[in-house]
């Protein structure tokens, strides 16, 4: 069975190459960006079955990615990271298209889940 | 509350909001380092790490007090967004429920256990939301001075005819003495809940029998 292939996108260095890592050893295919803009790029020339995003990052905000990625593959399943206080955003984030969204900081197990779903929806 | 007070506690809440989303950071990067570890033991096969319980053990620790410290920042990131609208729609059950664990260090100083027993349905009231948590930690401070030590303080809210009421009641197997619960109608906190009351349009009352304080609430605030 192929490996699932993720970016993850937040500008929390240590957080995203950890979370990466544990998802390198449940089998998962795991790319990183720091910010909206390299994610646009790493999309443009690989582009991943499913997009963690975060949606506070300084520059172009999630949001903002968030559209851009569904303009250019509207297949490529994304989930959002939001903080307490920003479930508007997650619901607006749905609304423009996102899987879902999840209230950092994030069980492990709860992301696999919502990321098993999203890649069986990518198809 | 002026103009100037507003400005003065949005300004309070947005910094005191902007630092509970880097405190929350920082516990993301501490609960996947942990988890990290956890998984690398995992794979690892029995009798290679000496220590593994011990560490499992510890990691177990460390999750749990992540875990408190996600819960306390999520209350305190919910209270430092209170001044964002006024008046604003409160459900007194979970405001109740939110200074319970605001307020419970101060209640453990005086080993006083604090709680809160909600209701079903909802209460909704339209109100000042910065002024109606203030008045709850007052009565809660007014029955942290007037006992010694020990004992339960529950917060819980109901409707009595036309007016939403929380009460804040104190329970123990020792009650405090008739005259430590008359000097808190002479007492600056007690005049400074008056206050507060006052201008959220409502009432305190104290059943110094019990002893609880009830605070009478209008539906809509002024």
């Amino acid at each position: 069975m192929d490996r699932m292939k993720i970016l993850l996108v937040d500008d929390e260095h240590e957080f995203v190459t950890t979370l990466g890592e544990r998802l390198e050893l449940r089998n998962m295919n795991v790319s990183i960006a720091m910010d909206g803009e390299s994610a646009l790029g790493f999309i443009e020339n690989d582009p991943p079955q499913v997009v963690v995003l975060d949606l506070m990052m300084p520059g172009l905000s999630g949001l903002k990615v968030l559209e851009k990625i569904k303009a250019m593959d509207p297949k490529i399943q994304v989930i959002l990271l939001t903080g307490h206080g920003a479930t508007k955003d997650g619901i607006r984030g749905m609304q423009l298209g996102a899987f879902d969204y999840l209230i950092k900081p994030i069980d492990i197990d709860e992301l696999i889940i919502k990321l098993n779903e999203a890649a069986k929806k990518m198809g | 509350m002026t103009h100037l007070k507003r400005k003065e506690v949005t300004f309070f809440g947005k910094i005191t909001a902007g630092i509970t989303h880097e405190i929350k950071n920082v516990l993301a990067i501490i609960q996947q380092s942990s988890g990290l570890m956890e998984d690398i033991l995992d794979v690892t096969e029995n009798g290679a790490f000496p220590h593994k319980d011990k560490f499992l053990k510890s990691l177990n620790r460390i999750h749990r007090q992540i875990q408190r410290g996600i819960d306390v920042t999520t209350r305190l990131n919910r209270f430092a967004h209170n001044p964002d609208h006024c008046p604003a729609s409160l459900d007194l059950n979970e405001a109740t429920e939110q200074m319970v664990l605001l307020a419970s260090r101060f209640a453990r100083l005086k080993n006083v256990v604090l709680e809160s027993s909600p209701l079903d349905p909802p209460l909704i009231i339209r109100s000042d939301p910065v002024s109606f948590e203030m008045a709850l930690f007052e009565s809660i401070e007014i029955l942290l001075n007037a006992i010694d030590s020990g004992g339960k303080i529950t917060l819980s809210s109901r409707k009595i005819h036309d007016n939403f009421v929380v009460g804040v009641s104190y329970e123990h197997t020792v009650l405090p003495e008739e005259e430590s619960l008359a000097k808190i109608f002479s007492s600056e906190r007690w005049a400074s809940l008056q206050e507060i009351m006052t201008y959220l349009g409502g009432t305190a009352k104290m059943l110094d029998q019990t002893p609880e304080i009830l605070l009478y609430l209008p539906e809509f605030i002024k």
